[in-house]
């Protein structure tokens, strides 16, 4: 226990004396020396005064009644539920990604400031991820299209009326009816039974038309590799609440893939340290590290191309045990020969299949979507053979996440260049950047008569139509969403359209319909009667419609009765003619983005700036290679390389990633767009050339043909080598600061203080504080906290954190107030990963008080350090004296600082929090505790008469925390569950030693790993 | 040579040293009046709303109107649909009341001139207060006998300190009434 020496970055490991140096001081070179006098402004000292003293002179000549205090403008007749000061919630649903996740969104007077999960939805659970919370700024994005507008297909010209646009669109709908010409729609995956069904019949209204559906995130290969199993059927989803040994490959699951909230959820909840005997045990099998990989309790390092082999092997060894024949299927090397072959511990093998077997029908191996439908086959059989189906819940949704086959847009192309296709129109997607320029899409979009695309903001395929029309943004739609049987939730408008955008579902009606004025309210009404015909009957309602509806609309979520999955008899042949290839060469795993999703939140700056949960890299993707594989290519983090596939090539930037298998490049999609507007235009590299067309429902493990050094470099930014915490004080006596405290279950279970936690009481100079009634404090639970940053962004949007940009996180100047430390330990090539979320600790004996001149920072009689911005002048003695370096200083006014003042602009002054002062330059800031949040439970607890409890209070990161791994509130409590915590055996406190008395308690970690006396 | 230090005191230092003095006097004195913090500040209105009439003479509750401030940070400015309440009927000839009138069936929001302002640095909450049986005349003085409404105490963080501080002999009619917090996220955040 606590042998380990974690190191943050292979640069810590390899070259401690430099890492030593740059812990030191306090800011990354550079940060000090931006104000070089010669490019400063020629204007000497003595005429700046005497230009300040006339402009002085000028503005008191032009002063206005300083005693006017502006005007209050109260409403003119005011809607009945609204209170000015006090929130309203509103239930609906997150449309980012196909998860469609319930949320609950907070508005203030009328516009939304706040996303969070539905506690009522029975798959998130009240909890959202960060892409989810931070789709507010899309709405208040101030690049979105206002109105509709001319593309290139007509020559931008301007501005254009929705009335135009109906006429033409109408006019030329009916011309390919009379003409027999194609009328195209191509769309993202619709979750939505009422758009289902608009699109439905608009096929029925106009007979050519064809739909076309893809989703560069597909989870297709799953579907095919089930059909080639059970035959047919849709996919059924996990119940992975009930799993105990998880088997990944390549599958991050609680990354970037499937219902991430949901997964995270349970697996958190398999990670209590009161239920020791009921702990998952995690295993992850893959070549680039993900945040799964980082949580896994065993990590095999394998490179995505070699895993259908050891899944073969795994299969005829499980076989073997439980006593089914499996000589039918196809058998490549045995784990003997791979294990040798990969370099991969064979004793850990042996465990995994003992486990496997050991939890037969409550294990799952689960394969990721990157891989080819065979590789899904051949897990589907492994767990059919350990009986896993039990783990089978409700199937997903029909026809929800179903996507073309790829022949069909080939053959789009071929009819549009052949002047066969007179109209299209695109729902949600952006194909002219997500399918391969070679396929020529754009160029094609040219020889149609009138092409559309309905669209938040401009993108590449908005600007290559006739014409580009705004909808909704997810906050002033209708709509409802299913992503399994029996889940249904409803979607509705929480604010007025900000701008003439419509509804796009309410446009196809218009256009079907096409007599009298559009009608905004249309889609509702359909919403409507879809579920007064479709839903209302099957829910067993005992109310009317309209009490049913309103019931719906408020709860946000209906559970209806659902069938059993059935699933058809495993195939003989499901596994026939799979070709087991070893890999040779390099190969390239294009993954999916840890919160941009497939590039559609490109232009959202909180999601940019949310930092890589495993690399810690921010506003960049990056060829992420092996240590090893990058020394035999002769190239190092920051050097560029050029990968080649048979589809095309890319220069990216290169990250040696610890743990990375050998001879594999990863990199993420959806960056290197060149339309996404001020912010996220030339982000990252557009990996899209790397892959064929096949990877659009296939799987995207690629072969590289030639990876080679380029010219030149390139710095990513990173957030995890400067804000680094001291510890050059005691390296000399110990190489360990008990930073991050781990044990193994199995020592846990036999001695539950075999860690050895101990938490002294330090004499001080000072009396100590006495405190009575409340006190507030925290606990993060470390075994179940991932690492996800969900906290990261709902701190950000309940606390006005302003983005800062590329350059300034390369200067250590990033404002998040939570840092999700990664700490490694053991070797670059197998790495043991930590996380810890680290925040101000509100210290009992904070060190940042004592040192400010002018006692900004201060002490209150509940146990906030509290940060006063208007009495800050900014000295920075505050950071410099924090140890655990959780201050944040604002060197600019970073809303004026970012693409050009772009978080100034309207209307994103409507999105700040009205209840958190927007910090200016030159003032602190950090963690407050959520202190508006304790106010306002102050206040409500005031207006009932009676005095605030711990409970009243949830910060925003535990709001947000999928893992459920923080707990606030008053420690003061026996009873609460933060003052549990905090006496658990297994609790902490970081760098307590300092007698700095922090009051954020850590629960050490539990690695469920087998001693090496168990082995 | 004594002399002329003398001398240069008498010319020199000592008028200067007095007019300094008296200089920080007067701006020291000219800043600090009560005006500069909004005391007797008394804006003219678009509409001329009298409290004498309503809350005096009347004695409507200020709640009828203020809706929100036991329930809210703010007290709320009534909409003009609250006014209409009564003068859809009440005194519709009067040249006000058609003003009010106009501006309701217009649907334009009454520009109210702000009297009370806290910076925005500050949070100040009224239903915390009121909530706690503070009466509404301890900070903003007799309304019920003000014809044009105006500030009657400073809003500096003195002066809610003043009564924080002191709340047991300011606020003698409220039994029990406990010190307010002192602690600067009381009000700052």
């Amino acid at each position: 226990m606590n042998e380990k020496n974690h190191w943050r970055s292979l640069r810590d490991l390899q070259d401690a004396g430099a890492t030593e140096e740059r812990k030191s001081r306090e800011f990354e070179p550079g940060v000090t020396d931006t104000f070089d006098p010669s490019e400063m402004s020629p204007l000497s000292r003595k005429q700046f005064l005497a230009l300040m003293a006339a402009s002085a002179a000028f503005g008191a000549a032009g002063c206005t009644n300083y005693r006017d205090k502006g005007e209050i403008v109260p409403y003119s007749k005011k809607p009945e539920d609204i209170t000015p000061g006090r929130p309203l919630y509103y239930a609906s649903t997150c449309t980012a990604c196909t998860q469609v996740c319930g949320t609950l969104i907070k508005t203030r007077e009328g516009r939304p400031v706040k996303v969070d999960g539905n506690p009522d939805h029975p798959v998130n659970r009240g909890r959202l991820c960060a892409t989810g919370q931070a789709t507010l700024l899309q709405m208040y994005d101030p690049a979105r299209l206002r109105q509709p507008h001319t593309g290139a297909a007509s020559a931008r010209s301007g501005d254009v009326t929705w009335d135009r646009v109906d006429t033409e669109a109408v006019q030329q709908l009916a011309a390919c009816i009379r003409d027999g010409k194609q009328v195209v729609l191509v769309t993202g995956p619709q979750t939505s039974p009422s758009a289902r069904k608009v699109i439905t019949d608009f096929k029925a209204a106009f007979p050519t038309t064809r739909v076309l559906t893809y989703d560069r995130l597909h989870e297709d290969t799953r579907r095919r590799g089930w059909e080639r199993t059970y035959g047919s059927g849709p996919v059924p989803t996990i119940m992975w609440e009930k799993a105990r040994v998880i088997v990944t490959l390549e599958a991050d699951i609680l990354g970037a893939e499937g219902a991430v909230v949901e997964q995270t959820g349970a697996f958190a909840a398999g990670r209590d340290v009161d239920r020791p005997d009921d702990f998952i045990r995690l295993y992850a099998v893959e070549g680039a590290m993900s945040l799964t990989g980082t949580n896994a309790d065993y990590r095999i390092r394998l490179t995505p191309a070699a895993q259908l082999e050891l899944v073969l092997a795994l299969l005829h060894e499980i076989g073997r045990r439980v006593n089914i024949r499996t000589a039918q299927y196809p058998a490549g090397r045995s784990l003997d020969g791979l294990a040798t072959a990969y370099g991969l511990a064979a004793p850990t093998l042996a465990r995994l299949i003992d486990d496997l077997v050991a939890a037969r029908g409550k294990a799952i191996v689960y394969a990721g979507a990157v891989h080819s439908p065979e590789m899904h086959a051949a897990v589907n059989v492994v767990n059919e053979l350990l009986g896993n189906t039990a783990l089978y819940g409700p199937v997903r949704s029909a026809d929800g996440a179903a996507v073309s086959p790829v022949e069909e847009f080939t053959g789009l192309v071929r009819d549009m260049k052949a002047g066969l296709v007179g109209f299209i129109a695109h729902l949600d997607v952006n194909p002219v950047y997500h399918l391969p320029a070679a396929l020529g899409y754009g160029a094609a979009l040219a020889g149609v008569p009138l092409s559309v695309a309905f669209v938040e903001a401009e993108n590449e395929t908005a600007v290559a139509c006739t014409y580009m029309l705004p909808v909704h943004s997810m906050f002033e739609a209708w709509g409802d969403h299913s992503v399994r049987d029996g889940v249904l939730s409803l979607q509705q408008p929480v604010v007025a359209p900000l701008y003439a955008t419509r509804q796009k579902e309410a446009v196809l009606l218009h256009w079907m319909g096409a007599s009298g004025p559009f009608n905004e309210s249309a889609y509702r009404d359909h919403v409507k009667k879809y579920w007064e015909t479709a839903v209302y009957p099957l829910a067993g309602a005992a109310v009317d419609f309209t009490a049913f509806w309103q019931s719906a609309l408020h709860d946000g979520v209906i559970e209806l009765p659902h069938a059993t999955p059935v699933r058809g008899a495993l195939r003989a042949d499901a596994l026939a003619d799979i070709r087991i290839t070893a890999p040779t060469g390099m190969s390239v795993l294009v993954t999916a983005a840890p919160y941009i999703g497939d590039g559609a939140f490109n232009n959202n700056g909180w999601l940019q700036e949310l930092p890589h949960p495993v690399s810690k890299i921010v506003w960049d993707n990056y060829a992420a290679i092996a240590p090893a594989t990058a020394k035999r290519l002769g190239v190092k983090s920051d050097d560029r390389i050029e990968v080649s596939t048979a589809n095309g090539k890319v220069t990216l930037p290169v990250f040696e990633q610890p743990g990375t298998a050998e001879d594999l490049i990863s990199v993420a999609l959806g960056y290197g767009r060149t339309n996404a507007g001020p912010v996220g235009s030339g982000v990252g590299v557009d990996v899209t050339p790397l892959l064929s067309l096949a990877a659009l429902n296939g799987t995207r493990v690629v072969a590289a043909s030639a990876v080679t050094k380029a010219e030149g470099s390139y710095a990513l930014a990173s957030t995890q080598e400067h804000h680094a915490l001291d510890d050059t004080f005691v390296k000399d006596f110990h190489l360990k600061r008990h930073i991050i405290q781990e044990g193994t279950l199995e020592e846990y279970r036999r001695d539950p203080h075999s860690l050895g936690i101990e938490r002294k009481e330090y004499e001080s100079i000072s009396p100590r504080v006495e405190y009575a009634g409340l006190k507030w404090g925290m606990a993060i639970d470390l075994n179940k906290c991932t690492g996800c940053n969900a906290c990261v962004a709902g701190c950000n949007v309940e606390n006005n954190v302003p983005v800062v940009g590329r350059e300034q996180v390369a200067k250590g100047r990033e404002m998040q107030w939570i840092r999700l430390d990664r700490y490694y330990s053991g070797t670059p090539e197998d790495p043991v990963a930590s996380h810890q979320p680290m925040l101000c600790q509100h210290c009992d004996n904070a060190p940042c008080e004592n040192v400010c001149p002018v006692v900004a920072t201060n002490h209150s009689a509940d146990g906030l350090n509290q940060m006063i911005y208007n009495r800050c002048v900014g000295t920075k003695y505050c950071s410099n004296n924090c140890p655990y370096k959780v201050r944040r200083f604002n060197f600019f006014n970073f809303r004026d600082d970012l693409a050009g003042g772009y978080q100034q602009e309207e209307p994103l002054n409507l999105m700040q929090n009205p209840e958190v002062t927007v910090r200016s330059r030159g003032v602190m800031e950090k963690c407050s505790f959520c202190v508006q949040r304790i106010m306002e439970a102050r206040q409500l607890a005031t207006e009932q008469g009676r005095t605030i409890e711990g409970k009243d209070v949830r910060t925003a990161c535990q709001e947000a925390c999928p893992a459920r791994a923080i707990e606030f509130g008053n420690v003061l409590d026996p009873a609460s569950p933060v003052t549990k915590m905090r006496e658990h055996q297994l609790g902490y406190d970081v760098l307590g030693e300092l007698n700095v008395r922090p009051n954020v308690t850590y629960i050490a970690r539990l690695r469920n790993i087998h001693s090496e006396k168990s082995a | 040579m004594k002399k002329a230090w003398l001398d240069h005191t008498l010319k020199v230092r000592v008028p200067l040293i007095m007019m300094v003095a008296a200089g920080s006097f007067i701006a020291t004195y000219y800043l600090s009046r009560s005006e500069r913090d909004g005391v007797g500040y008394a804006p003219v209105q678009p509409i001329a709303f009298s409290h004498t009439l309503h809350a005096g003479t009347m004695q409507i509750d200020c709640k009828y109107c203020h809706t929100a401030v036991t329930s809210s940070r703010h007290a709320t400015v009534p909409a003009a649909s609250t006014c209409m309440n009564c003068h859809t009927v009440a005194r519709k000839t009067r040249p006000e009341i058609i003003k009010l009138t106009k501006y309701y069936e217009e649907g334009v929001a009454i520009p109210w001139k702000r009297v009370h302002r806290v910076p925005d640095y500050a949070y100040f909450n009224h239903s915390a207060h009121v909530n706690k049986g503070i009466d509404c005349v301890h900070c903003h003085g007799p309304v019920q006998n003000m014809d044009v409404l105006s500030q009657i105490q400073p809003f500096t963080m003195a002066a809610c300190l003043d009564c924080h501080r002191n709340a047991p002999t300011r606020l003698a009619s409220i039994q029990g009434v406990k010190r307010g917090p002192e602690n600067c996220n009381a009000c700052h955040r």
